[in-house]
């Protein structure tokens, strides 16, 4: 199947990720894949999350940290800048902090632990998704094609949002029986009502937000997954592994598409043994891919004569990702 | 006596007996229980901003957001984690 078979089939499938190790060519494909979309009238976002976001180097425009920017008809970009969204985040809880008690400023303990909590490496994963989720819940496009940090992000975020769900189930219910023992102060005491729990309102809401941001990696209906790949044998056993591991969280993964296959039509010309021996040694994976992989090979893409950046180079691309 | 004038008398008489049956029948069980309410909610600190006494327990991006609402706990919280037990805490 194409990959231009695989969207017309499924439009239904309007979370599009690349993912894979890192330099193969994720935002790269993310870009063309975009564009396609775009010049088929869909209104399209592609976005990134990675710090050393590249999409503002693929489109020649600085969009880093800025919101979503129009790159022509259709085709929005943006970077998110996960630094900014956590400073962000926590002069909100200073400020709530400021507004419930009347202070006039924090205190000094606890505003250790914000400081400290945003030091630890797993609150970027967080922060992360929960701007993904802010995005995708706005529903102003037809398209979202999220360009994926490193495969390793995207995991440890999928096991960590189990964890924080069965912690969230927990606590939740911890809450409650709280709740029951205020309840029953109340009535021995007979006051009439007892005050609205914030903290159960506030977990429920954190557990919707983290059920919303794995659904959207996991979406069956909604999310298509593409692997890309390049013919080289460590990638190859990388993937594999990846795969499995991105099965086991219920990704649903769409495709694979081979990437930076040099030409073999260049072997039937004068070129020094470097290069043949590049493309004989391609021709092995090349091979190995198709018995590993077969149909879910959905585009291959040849090494091209200069690096994607630019829109002519992106639609060039996506002509040859997508057939003319 | 007019109606008017009977009522509060009745009604203060009312109280108090309603008082005096709080506190020889369910004050007790209202101590107890706001103290084990207490406890749970200590222990849901612990279990939310453990991170604060030093033990590590889960990505603190959402712990965060629940941090405002026990800003006031959260003094009372360490010192009873952190102080020393003895014999009368059995007692009390």
């Amino acid at each position: 199947m194409s990959l231009k078979t695989i969207f017309e089939q499924h439009p239904e499938r309007r979370y599009i990720m690349f993912g894979g190790k890192g330099g193969l060519g994720k935002t790269t494909f993310s870009a063309a894949t975009a564009y396609w979309l775009a010049s088929q009238g869909k209104k399209v976002l592609v976005f990134s999350v990675d710090p050393q976001a590249s999409l503002s180097d693929i489109f020649q425009k600085d969009i880093f940290g800025k919101g979503p920017v129009k790159i022509m008809e259709n085709l929005w970009a943006q970077e998110i800048d996960a630094d900014q969204h956590i400073k962000e985040y926590q002069n909100e809880i200073r400020q709530k902090i400021l507004d419930m008690y009347g202070f006039d400023e924090v205190p000094e303990e606890i505003e250790q632990y914000i400081q400290a909590a945003s030091a630890e490496p797993a609150m970027e994963e967080s922060a992360i998704f929960d701007a993904v989720v802010d995005i995708v819940v706005g529903g102003n496009y037809d398209y979202y094609i999220y360009d994926l940090v490193p495969l390793g992000h995207a995991l440890y975020y999928l096991s960590m949002a189990k964890v924080y769900d069965e912690w969230i189930n927990k606590i939740t219910k911890l809450r409650e029986e709280m709740r029951e023992y205020e309840e029953m102060v109340s009535r021995l005491k007979r006051e009439k009502e007892t005050e609205e729990d914030q903290i159960l309102t506030e977990l429920l809401y954190i557990r919707q937000r983290i059920n919303a941001s794995s659904s959207i990696l996991t979406d069956k209906e909604k999310t298509s997954f593409f692997f890309v790949v390049i013919p080289e044998e460590m990638i190859l056993l990388d993937t594999q592994k990846a795969a499995g591991l991105f099965a086991k969280f219920d990704v649903p993964i769409s495709g694979y598409v081979v990437n930076r296959v040099v030409p073999r039509e260049l072997l039937g010309q004068d070129i020094p043994p470097y290069l043949r021996n590049r493309i004989e040694m391609q021709d092995k994976y090349v091979k190995q891919i198709d018995e590993m992989l077969g149909s879910q090979v959905v585009s291959s893409v040849p090494e091209l004569e200069r690096d994607v950046t630019g829109l002519p180079m992106i639609e060039k691309l996506a002509g040859i990702m997508f057939g003319k | 006596m007019s109606p008017e004038q009977a009522d509060p008398l009745k009604k203060s008489i009312f109280q108090n007996l309603k008082e005096i049956l709080y506190g020889m029948a369910s004050h007790d069980m209202s101590r107890y229980a706001i103290r084990t309410r207490a406890s749970m909610e200590h222990l849901f600190i612990l279990i939310t901003m453990g991170d604060m006494i030093g033990i590590p327990i889960l990505p603190p991006y959402y712990s965060l957001r629940l941090l405002p609402y026990v800003v006031p706990q959260i003094s009372t919280w360490k010192r009873r984690l952190l102080r020393e037990k003895d014999v009368s805490d059995a007692m009390f």
